[in-house]
């Protein structure tokens, strides 16, 4: 474990100071602190919009009517259905989201461990993650040869 | 049982993730179930949180509530979706799931009461992203290795699917 | 969860609050300045309040839900678009004092949080029942799901050097090398990654108000309108501050110049940021879709991935090999 720094917390000057010394794998009491900032900060998120529509609600009129509450196309009438399909190419657009986003998932692990491994176990850190990244590598350019990363 | 702050995160964040999935039941709109399951991604994400597995947490959120559902919107996109699902109301039909829900829900709680759990608490302070990368990149090589290959298979189908849409 | 663990956060909603307003202001002010015109100077000493003004009216305005509109999903898109811009201000170290959240994996927080926006969006654009928000919506959506993956890539390099996760590590390991030097392809992977992120200049087809009236909010009013609005503009003030902390050196003075205080150098770097993003905007052209695809997947991605294997030999370099 590694002593990173030692800080004042904004979030403690109401009980006076208080000094903390945060470590790399944040254990402990600091670690509940942490996320129960991270849940404060989520529900002020909420709170503001919640505050603001019911101040709203007091402020501005409400009188729909007929045209007003009608679904806008350029000030002609609506037509059809607005719910189309859409075509293939959005959803292979996110399937290739979802893969390499798994691979983020194996490669941040593996540069925040690099130096240790590389200590270790030598260079093989180096060649198992480009053998990893090769294979994505080459699906992303049997993609891009099959034209599919083609937007017309 | 102590009724701490922890306790009292974890019996909110399973509320929310139980609520998600109950909703995503009870919804006829397809866009409305999945994000009622991108809530639910993220009420888990919050109990990885509570069991100090914060990469796991970041992860949930990252592929499940970010990617997965963003997936599956598209996927819905893709289909006439202007039409909602009117589930059947058969009665005999609703017992059947009735009576296999029941059958599993006692499955589960009876091996949830007969495993035996190994007393002590788990390092948490080993719990670090540093720590995970050592163990993967040292005693699970293979495995990883094999992700890639998966990953590329789903890749390659992807595609393969997408050119058979476009030449029909 | 104490009662004055909630002060430091609503301080910092009113700064970020005050940040967007003299933004949008700085925004049309610079714009207008590098067009030879003069901007808003109306309301107020030079203009200063009419951002003010903008969100009073937007608060008198009639909050209009379409008929054919789903209507729950309408009214809560803007909210699921707005939570996430605001919960990733807490793991920003904009000092080593002042750090709400130090968690360990504080980038991945980041990234992670940041990506459920898109999914509001989307609400937002399908639950208004119209043509031109559901395909604003749907390419909105395309654009940010391809470049998250080049922005995330482009990063790899950094926490490489750093060796941790967690936003105050990274500022900590850029004492004596900021990453921009080092990093410099993964700086610039990066920085257009979150240009088409945050929908801005050159990126902002999702927004194309000539081709697409206004995108995935076209059917909103008042103040959902403005949420969506703000949304926008509290992740340029996050995404402002990560570019800071990951390739600026966060606090870190520059040639050691430490008579200014750390935050005064955070907020000259952040500033800097924000200014070059308007800058950006008064010069580029938006880019067309054909492009804004082809540009994400085939130039950014193979070259975040390249800048990491570059990294990974560079370390190998004796002299220069500490530096990453």
């Amino acid at each position: 474990m590694r002593c990173t720094d030692i800080y004042i917390h904004p979030s403690l000057l109401g009980q006076g100071l208080m000094v903390r010394i945060s470590f790399d794998g944040v254990t402990g009491m600091e670690y509940w602190a942490n996320y129960s900032m991270t849940a404060i900060f989520f529900l002020l998120g909420l709170a503001l919009p919640a505050a603001a529509f019911t101040v709203g609600r007091w402020l501005r009129p409400h009188h729909p009517s007929a045209a007003k509450i009608i679904t806008y196309e350029s000030g002609v009438d609506p037509f059809g259905d607005s719910r189309v399909q859409f075509h293939v190419r959005y959803y292979l657009f996110a399937l290739l989201f979802v893969i390499f986003d798994v691979e983020t998932v194996f490669l941040y692990p593996w540069a925040v461990a690099y130096d240790t491994l590389r200590q270790d176990v030598g260079l093989f850190v180096l060649v198992e993650m480009l053998i990893f990244v090769l294979f994505l590598f080459i699906g992303l350019i049997y993609a891009w040869k099959k034209k599919v990363l083609e937007w017309k | 049982m102590q009724w701490n702050g922890e306790f009292l995160a974890f019996f909110l964040l399973s509320v929310m993730a139980i609520g998600g999935a109950v909703f995503m039941i009870h919804f006829t709109r397809v866009v409305h179930m999945v994000l009622a399951l991108a809530f639910t991604f993220l009420s888990i994400a919050g109990i990885y949180v509570l069991l100090h597995a914060e990469f796991v947490a970041a992860v949930q959120v990252l592929i499940y509530t970010g990617a997965v559902s963003i997936l599956m919107l598209f996927g819905i996109m893709l289909t006439k979706h202007r039409t909602s699902d009117h589930s059947d109301s058969r009665s005999r039909h609703q017992l059947l799931s009735f009576v296999g829900v029941a059958a599993f829900f006692g499955v589960i709680m009876w091996v949830i009461y007969h495993t035996p759990f190994s007393g002590g608490k788990a390092e948490t302070a080993k719990y670090t992203v540093a720590n995970l990368g050592e163990w993967v990149f040292k005693q699970y090589v293979i495995p990883f290795e094999l992700t890639s290959v998966l990953l590329l298979a789903a890749l390659v189908g992807a595609v393969i699917l997408a050119k058979k849409e476009r030449d029909a | 969860m104490q009662a004055w663990m909630w002060l430091g956060p609503v301080i910092m909603l009113f700064v970020v609050l005050g940040f967007v307003t003299l933004a949008i202001l700085f925004e049309r002010k610079v714009i207008g300045w590098m067009q030879s015109r003069i901007g808003p100077n109306r309301v107020g000493p030079w203009g200063l309040f009419q951002t003010v003004a903008d969100v009073l009216k937007l608060l008198l305005k009639e909050d209009i839900v379409p008929q054919k509109a789903d209507e729950t999903l309408f009214k809560l898109a803007p909210v699921i678009a707005f939570v996430p811009a605001f919960a990733v201000v807490a793991v920003l170290p904009f000092t080593d004092s002042l750090v709400f959240a130090d968690i360990g994996v504080g980038l991945l927080y980041f990234i992670a949080i940041s990506s459920i926006t898109t999914i509001g969006i989307l609400a937002g654009g399908w639950a208004s029942n119209n043509k031109y928000a559901l395909i604003g919506a749907m390419r909105s959506a395309a654009q940010m799901i391809s470049y998250e993956i080049p922005l995330v890539m482009a990063l790899v390099g950094v926490i490489m050097a750093a060796g941790t996760l967690n936003l105050s590590g990274i500022v900590e390991a850029q004492k004596e090398m900021w990453f921009i030097v080092p990093q410099f392809i993964g700086f610039v992977v990066f920085f257009i990654a979150s240009l088409a992120e945050l929908n801005r200049t050159p990126f902002d087809l999702p927004e194309a108000e000539s081709e697409l009236v206004a995108g995935y909010h076209v059917e909103y009013s008042g103040f959902r309108f403005a949420f969506f609005m703000l949304a926008e503009y509290v992740y340029v003030f996050a995404m402002s501050a990560l570019t800071t902390v990951l390739f600026l050196g966060g606090w870190n003075p520059l040639f050691g110049f430490t008579f200014l205080p750390p935050l005064i150098w955070f907020l000259l770097k952040f500033s800097l940021i924000v200014f070059t993003l308007i800058w950006i905007r008064a010069t580029l052209p938006r880019i067309r879709v054909d492009q804004l695809m082809q540009l994400g997947w085939k130039v950014l991605l193979p070259l975040a991935l390249f800048n990491i294997f570059l990294s990974a030999l560079l370390k190998e370099i004796p002299g220069i090999g500490s530096y990453y």
